[in-house]
């Protein structure tokens, strides 16, 4: 009895040593913040592992879209690194009273410069990461080719996202071309052959058309809501607010009609020398491959990968996750 | 001024001593899991009941204060000034609906930076905001005092609610009430 005393009490020491251990050596930070700016309150939520000095900062897409719903795609990267969930102003649960004029990429850069700033003011020992995704990655384009941002992070990683707006919409079409060609759809064939695209007839070009074209093509099956586990926690379970991605649309009809359109930032990414990953999906008919091939080739001084997706279309983090926090985690740590 | 203040002291003394006030306690739910309590004054405007069949129908006035916790998102307070109907059957069952102008001050549930002109951060305290909130509400319960005779009623609630102004529109929220109605005075 004294023998099997002694023994319960080593091992409940042992356990509660090896618990202490563990903790102290991946400590997790679960830290929530909110950056104000120009009438729009952000939430930053910081999750995972700052042992690590290494932040993954989740640039979301959209335009309207959310980062911390991608948590439970994301999650994995969270034991290597610390990861920041960042909404952008009228995005997932950013709140105040905001302008819809301020949806410009001007201020939007500011934002994340003022995000970035914030987190390094927060975790001062901390290297910061980009993980951009679609619409994300045109934030994050914006942010580093602005005075010398750039030098405020380590690496960029940008999943199936433009540089130009043109330039996006012509692979789309491109892409459109290719698979009513490859799936017999004969009249979406001669709707993207009577409506071709230059930088001159970009402002006239009816983009969405030939978007939903594109759509019906199969370019992005995959629907998140078709996931009942992630719906059910983004709704009752987690930080989210819910119904509030139905409420951004309307506020991005000035973007959508003008402010998208002027986007091209092909000239000045040659300016770019930090490392970038490029992570693309690439049955993705949203922001097709051949776009990341010219990002590719236009980053001339930076250091850069293209890591494939194969099964994936636009979001390969939902599709391939693991493989995709793998990714992830290399580039962060060659 | 003094008369004002004597004016509304005495109405909410008389209103005290109207019959068949009653008090609710509720568990309070946005989005169902962000939990919180609602705690509301219930007076009735006006009632009637049939003596044929013995159905209770009332209009209620009913002030109430919610507050709830969104985890690492905000914490809620809801001032609800209520109008309500309600009917309660012969059977004790209860059915009834509301409709709320409503008050909503928000406090974000977390350390907020803005940044100043010299682009260094200021952290504000209390940091949220204030919002119009009307409200309907549809709810069920039973009075059991009327077959059980104890002094006490169960009901449950939804309330669809929109916030105004939320960004650059609105905001629409829901949540439910679970909780008892018990009386303060006899009707």
């Amino acid at each position: 009895m004294k023998s099997l005393f002694i023994n319960l009490v080593c091992s409940i020491l042992l356990v509660t040593m090896g618990a202490s251990c563990t903790e102290k050596d991946t400590p997790v930070v679960e830290k929530t913040l909110f950056l104000r700016n120009k009438g729009a309150d952000m939430p930053i939520w910081v999750r995972g592992n700052v042992a690590s000095n290494k932040m993954v900062l989740f640039m979301h897409g959209g335009p309207g879209d959310c980062a911390m719903c991608y948590r439970y795609y994301l999650k994995g990267l969270e034991k290597n690194v610390a990861v920041a969930y960042w909404d952008q102003r009228i995005a997932g649960s950013s709140s105040g009273k905001v302008d819809p004029k301020t949806l410009n990429y001007e201020q939007l850069g500011e934002d994340a410069y003022y995000a970035v700033k914030l987190l390094k003011e927060q975790f001062p020992q901390t290297q910061i990461y980009l993980l951009a995704h679609s619409y994300g990655v045109e934030l994050a384009w914006q942010f580093l080719t602005t005075n010398s941002n750039q030098q405020l992070v380590s690496g960029l990683m940008i999943v199936n996202g433009t540089f130009s707006n043109y330039r996006w919409l012509f692979q789309v079409r491109e892409w459109v071309l290719r698979e009513a060609k490859r799936q017999q759809k004969a009249d979406i064939e001669q709707y993207a052959q009577t409506h071709t695209i230059t930088p001159e007839t970009l402002k006239g070009f009816d983009w969405q058309t030939m978007y939903r074209k594109m759509l019906d093509l199969g370019g992005n099956p995959l629907s998140l809501y078709s996931n009942k586990k992630f719906v059910l926690n983004y709704v009752f379970s987690s930080p989210n607010t819910p119904l509030a991605q139905f409420t951004h649309g309307s506020a991005y009809q000035s973007y959508f009609d003008t402010e998208m359109l002027n986007f091209d930032k092909s000239a000045s990414l040659k300016s770019i020398n930090i490392p970038v990953g490029l992570f693309w999906g690439t049955k993705d008919g949203v922001v097709p491959v051949e776009v990341g091939y010219e990002t590719r080739d236009l980053l001339v001084n930076a250091p850069k990968t293209l890591v494939t997706f194969e099964q994936s279309w636009h979001e390969p983090f939902v599709s391939e996750t693991d493989k995709f926090v793998r990714e992830v985690i290399r580039f962060v740590n060659p | 001024m003094k008369a004002t203040i004597l004016t509304t002291t005495l109405l909410l003394i008389s209103t005290l001593l109207v019959h068949g006030q009653q008090i609710r306690a509720a568990y309070y739910g946005e989005t169902i899991t962000h939990y919180g309590l609602k705690v509301s004054y219930e007076r009735p405007i006006y009632s009637y009941m049939k003596a044929s069949n013995s159905i209770r129908k009332e209009f209620l006035f009913v002030p109430g204060l919610a507050i709830y916790r969104h985890p690492a998102n905000h914490i809620g307070v809801i001032i609800s000034p209520e109008l309500a109907y309600r009917r309660t059957g012969k059977r004790g069952g209860q059915f009834e609906v509301a409709i709320s102008p409503g008050y909503f001050r928000y406090f974000l549930e977390g350390s907020t930076f803005e940044a100043g002109q010299d682009g260094k951060f200021r952290q504000v305290p209390m940091a949220g905001g204030n919002a119009f909130l009307p409200t309907i509400s549809v709810g069920w319960g039973n009075d059991m005092s009327v077959r059980h005779q104890i002094p006490l009623s169960w009901y449950t609630r939804l309330n669809l609610m929109q916030q105004r102004p939320y960004n650059a529109t609105a905001l629409m929220r829901f949540g439910i009430e679970c909780g008892i109605i018990f009386p303060i005075k006899k009707s």
